[in-house]
């Protein structure tokens, strides 16, 4: 006999009248609404749930709430299969779909089982010691797809996730009885509350038997106006009192859900204090066959009793080290179900039940317990050996003590303290902005529980420190540090099979760190991160390495508490939202011709213009040959663009640059290099004065931000006495660039001013005047090596200006261009991209710029770091050319230069490489090791496995003059 | 999700309307000191003092709109461009500070109705969600955002030119499936 249905009054959370129907592995069922998806399972007489992580050893429900260590099923199909959901968290919902977990072809004729005949060579840390010939990675695969539970869906998520802001005065996570009264006492004294309860019910272990008192101070919460949140799991306490919590909207696998559902909302909460009642996990006690499906703890049994009208077994036999396991016996009996002994393994155990007509064997412990897929008995004897005795039963108790849950005062950095009576861990004071109430504080006596619950949040609304936990009630409960002796494996951690022999292993291997025992056997890892689990074995630790559980100590806890959902931590940042693209402001102008957009930095750009039946590759080399004869057009507008103004802005962008500012003259220009304090190169621009005491900066596109934090905070934190304003402006302007022989040709087509003409313009100098009345700053400077013109425009306009141009492109044999031609040509110039040719070792003087840091005399940032005697190591990586030596193969970037194939010291390595359309072969940019003085050395490049030979070259590679860019 | 030519169209749902602004004009104040020569300078041009930190205020012919942005920068709003560049013009000679001109660089987008911090809330922080009268700083859908209140139920969202698309896209997706709670 495994579940049946009570009759009422049993069954306060479940409505008869709602019949729901669902299936489990196929199997047609059905069960009440209210039900979790555990209480129907069982209900329906089903104890086999799913197969162990390892061992593939059949498991059934072992509790009744998060702390679920093995039934964890596989719960919907297709696009909305949602893996390892715990089956006791799970409300029941018409058309529902589960299926087990870790087993083939079903949960009860499992292949995978065949490991447990394996068993002796997969003990902790076997991947450590065995598979070991020839080697492990001729078992790695395998293994690898034997591991795991659940399988994750391969469509994509259809539902949507979305996340939300709040702020309390209060926040009470928890709404068992402890939390109610804080949350109404923190809401009566003025605090605006907000409770957070992880089930669909508030009252969390008493609910389920409808307590008069829960449902007052409940009734009382929602008069006051404490902002209560049903199915909301805190699940992290972050700094400066933040919660973050998930909660869940949708139906979980539902038959009729709409194509798409608001599934979950991640919560993200500041409160002023953070209240944690979170109550206590029930431990499991050591026994031989303690995994066997009908082995479960005592306090679960009783909710499903009381809440869900469910009776877990016919004749339970109740496995004790704790008093309560006395009141679960008079609860259960009460109920009709029957107990055939109360085994606990306390000696003088006060047998309280025993005056109730209850059988109580104290001083024993259960040496085995019979039945493979199910419970069929037990058998028992004392301590000390003697008689065993078998008892019939078909579900066995555990009733081990209590393991409050402190995970949010320890996230918080709360310490913990052992108290020995007990055998349990509770916070040492509170936490950071985090106090504790109830069970998880170790108080378990109710009415103490209720009162000191309600004067910490009376305490934290009124912003006083709240009082001291009464810390007691629990009741003695000895801690077990051996396992008891029979035959059968002892579980310790039900959902990584580890055992106690595990446990004792690793003692035995020199493990004595929690930490190492748990990275060791894999205890408390999993999908239920040893909520049942870790104090048995940090005992069990203790025990066989002579040191109390205090210096044994516990794993750190860290968020989640449970597991969260990928969908809930992204939210809405999916698909197109996935993160934020800046757009072009022209973006449908370029779509509209046909460009090829690609993410370059947090621009979404045109890579090219790809005519019918081109690739990108092609598309760049027909652009930029394009640009070298003719002209092209290039949307420019993503460069940074900053306006420095104040009477201090030429001396301080001589300070932030190697080139010297202060000189320029109104209208000129200059390249210049930033460097940070360590003298390293992290962006380039030009620099160019409007007016005495403005400037305008231009920055690449991908540094536009490290350049303005970088000026802002050395103004801030350094330069405080300049006045110098930094205004980013790189929106408020578009920049149409024209580049080539033909580039004022163009312009001048659609109407500028004669006076921006090459002859009457110099190279690096900027212009403010006027186009069709509007204002344009017109800059001479060029990334491609060929005449150049930026125009800035108000953004506006840059749709115009591009449609102007174009239209006269055919008669000009002009063409659109992309990042890539402008990546090729720029290579060919021998031009650095700051990111891509230099790194975060790149010094200016390693890319060439040493002569302009000799010629400035006045300071600038990183100016002393380049005196180090690194900064003038002349074996430092230089930036040089490269060709391949056959004058066809394009050196791979990434490729290492080396005498030998590696392993080896690497000489350098290749930054940038394309095809020359200018030179008609491939041209690659190198940082090399004393590059500078190796120009026509033959080297090698290695890359995956091939080995190509290359010759250091000159930079430029087209155009050394120079001749090109003045037009 | 919309089509990406249609990103701009206003949305209703829920009791809010979001609609992108056209034609509105920005610029920014930048001076060094907030009680300077400059700040006069523009008591005098706008006939409103630089507002306060976290302030935000609208003339009542609502033609201008000053919202303090950082201690020495003041944002400056009108739909008027003959108004900014009036502004500009007088301001240009002034000591101590100066304005630049942002219009088109910055969207603005107006959100009316009363779920207005509900909606907010699910963008960003509590802390983006300003009251009448204030303009806050802060990151709203993972994107830089100045949002400010100058009429009750009522916020402009002022957001870099480049990321409306994904501010609006982010909205439009939360007002769907929005209930108000």
């Amino acid at each position: 006999m495994a579940g049946r249905r009570l009759e009422a009054p049993a069954g306060a959370w479940i409505d008869r009248s709602r019949s729901v129907g669902f299936s489990f592995n196929g199997r047609p069922l059905t069960g009440f609404r209210g039900d979790t998806l555990a209480s129907a399972l069982l209900a329906n007489g089903v104890r086999l749930v799913g197969r162990s992580f390892k061992l593939h050893r059949p498991r059934g429900i072992f509790s009744c709430g998060i702390e679920e260590p093995c039934a964890v099923v596989d719960l919907g199909r297709g696009a909305r299969r949602t893996p390892n959901v715990r089956a006791t968290l799970l409300p029941l919902v018409e058309g529902l779909e589960a299926v087990s977990v870790n087993c083939w072809p079903s949960v009860g004729f499992d292949l995978g089982a065949l490991t447990g005949a394996c068993a002796a060579f997969l003990p902790a840390g076997f991947y450590y010691k065995t598979f070991m010939w020839p080697s492990w990675h001729v078992f790695e695969p395998a293994i690898r797809r034997m591991a795991g539970l659940g399988q994750a869906p391969r469509l994509p998520d259809p539902d949507h996730y979305e996340e939300k802001a709040a702020d309390a005065d209060v926040l009470v996570v928890g709404s068992g009885i402890a939390g109610l009264a804080a949350a109404v006492a923190a809401a009566h004294a003025g605090a605006r509350t907000m409770l957070l309860a992880g089930s669909a019910r508030l009252g969390g272990a008493l609910g389920a038997r409808a307590d008069y008192e829960v449902g007052e101070l409940a009734a009382t919460a929602r008069q006051l106006g404490v902002d209560v949140r049903l199915r909301t799991l805190a699940f992290g306490v972050y700094d400066h009192n933040l919660v973050c919590a998930v909660e869940s909207l949708s139906s979980e696998g539902a038959a009729d859900l709409p194509e798409c559902v608001l599934r979950e909302r991640l919560w993200k909460i500041r409160a002023r204090a953070v209240i944690a009642a979170a109550g206590a996990f029930e431990r499991p006690l050591l026994f031989p066959n303690n995994d066997r499906p009908g082995v479960m703890l005592a306090g679960a049994a009783v909710k499903y009793a009381f809440g869900f009208g469910v009776a877990c077994g016919e004749r339970a036999v109740i496995a004790a080290n704790s008093d309560s396991a006395y009141e679960v016996a008079a609860l259960l009996a009460a109920l009709g179900i029957g107990i055939a002994a109360i085994v606990d393994r306390r000696e003088g155990a006060a047998p309280i039940a025993g005056a109730a007509g209850l059988r109580v064997m104290t001083g024993a412990a259960l040496r085995a317990v019979h039945g493979a897929r199910s419970v069929r008995g037990c058998t028992v004897a004392s301590l000390e050996g003697g008689r065993r005795e078998r008892i019939y039963c078909d579900l066995v108790l555990n009733a081990g003590g209590y393991a409050p849950a402190v995970h949010l005062h320890s996230q918080a950095g709360g310490k913990l303290r052992w108290v020995p009576e007990s055998a349990m861990f509770v916070p040492d004071g509170t936490a950071p902005g985090v106090a504790s109430v109830g069970a998880c504080a170790g108080v378990f006596a109710r009415g103490a529980a209720a009162s000191h619950a309600a004067e910490v949040g009376a305490a934290l609304a009124q912003g006083r420190a709240p009082p001291a936990a009464p810390v007691g009630g629990a009741g003695r409960s000895d801690a077990v540090t051996r396992a008891p002796s029979g035959r059968g494996k002892q579980f310790v951690d039900v959902q990584n099979d580890v055992t106690a022999a595990d446990v004792a292993l690793a003692a035995r291997e020199s493990y004595r760190s929690v930490e190492h025992l748990k990275r060791y056997t894999t205890t408390g890892m999993g999908t239920d991160q040893g909520k049942t689990s870790n104090i048995n074995a940090l005992i069990l630790m203790g025990g066989y390495t002579g040191q109390d559980p205090p210096e044994v100590g516990t794993t750190r806890f860290r968020p989640p508490f449970a597991p969260v959902t990928l969908g809930a931590i992204a939210g809405r940042r999916v698909g197109r939202l996935y993160r934020p693209l800046k757009r072009l402001p022209a973006h449908d102008w370029h779509a509209a011709r046909g460009a090829l957009f690609e993410t370059f930095g947090d621009w979404s750009r045109p890579a090219a213009y790809p005519q019918a039946g081109e690739t990108l590759e092609a598309a760049a080399q027909r652009e930029a040959g394009t640009v070298r004869k003719r002209a092209g057009l290039f949307d420019g507008s993503p460069l940074g663009k900053l306006e420095v103004f104040g009477p201090d802005a030429a001396r301080f962008l001589d300070l932030m640059y190697v080139g010297t500012m202060s000189t320029l003259e109104t209208g000129q220009a200059r390249y210049g290099a930033l460097l940070n304090e360590n003298g390293i190169l992290v962006d380039d621009g030009i620099v160019a004065r409007l007016a005495e005491q403005r400037f305008w900066v231009n920055t690449t596109t991908a540094g536009f931000e490290r350049t303005l934090a970088s000026f802002e905070e050395w103004l801030q934190c350094e330069f405080v006495d300049l006045k110098v304003a930094v205004t980013p402006v790189t929106s408020r302007w578009g920049n149409v660039t024209v580049a080539g022989p033909l580039a004022w040709e163009w312009l001048a087509k659609v109407g500028f001013d004669a006076a921006l003409a090459p002859a009457a313009m110099a190279h690096m100098t900027m212009r403010e005047t006027q186009w069709e009345s509007a204002p344009v700053r017109v800059l001479r400077a060029s990334f491609s090596g060929e005449l150049g013109y930026e125009v800035n425009l108000p953004v506006d306009l840059a749709e115009g200006l591009f449609e102007r141009l174009w239209s006269h492109a055919e008669e000009l044999g002009a063409v659109l261009y992309g990042i890539e031609a402008l990546e090729v040509m720029r290579v060919e110039k021998g031009y650095i991209h700051i990111g891509t040719d230099t790194d975060g070792t790149t010094l200016p003087g390693d890319v060439g710029f040493a002569r302009g840091i000799e010629r400035k005399a006045a300071p600038f940032v990183g100016r002393r770091s380049l005196l180090r005697p690194a900064a003038r190591d002349p074996g430092r990586l230089q930036l040089v050319g490269l060709v391949p030596v056959d004058g066809q193969t394009l050196l791979p970037v990434g490729g290492q230069i080396a005498p030998n194939p590696p392993p080896t010291l690497s000489e350098g390595h290749v930054t940038s490489s394309h095809l020359s359309p200018e030179l008609a072969m491939p041209i690659a940019l190198a940082m090399l090791k004393d590059g500078s003085q190796r120009t026509g050395e033959e080297v090698r490049v290695h890359h995956l496995g091939t080995s190509i030979a290359a010759r250091v070259t000159q930079l430029p590679f087209v155009d050394a003059s120079g001749a090109r860019v003045h037009g | 999700m919309v089509e990406p030519s249609e990103w701009r169209a206003p949305i209703e749902a829920a009791g809010l309307a979001v609609r992108m602004e056209e034609g509105m004009q920005a610029a920014t104040l930048r001076y060094f000191e907030p009680g300077g020569a400059f700040a006069a300078a523009v008591r005098e041009a706008t006939g409103a003092a630089l507002p306060q930190p976290l302030e935000a205020a609208q003339s009542a012919d609502g033609q201008l709109t000053l919202a303090w942005r950082s201690p020495t920068e003041t944002l400056l709003l009108t739909p008027s461009a003959e108004r900014l560049a009036q502004l500009e013009a007088r301001l240009a000679s002034a000591p101590d500070g100066c304005l630049v001109d942002l219009s088109g660089g910055l969207e603005v987008l107006r959100l009316t109705g009363e779920p207005l911090a509900d909606l907010l809330c699910r963008l960003g922080g509590t802390a983006s969600v300003p009251r009448f009268g204030e303009a806050r700083r802060s990151r709203l859908a993972d994107v830089p955002v100045l949002a400010l209140s100058v009429r009750p139920a009522e916020a402009l969202l002022l957001v870099d030119r480049a990321y409306a698309e994904h501010l609006m896209g982010w909205i439009r997706e939360t007002l769907l499936e929005f209930e108000g709670a």
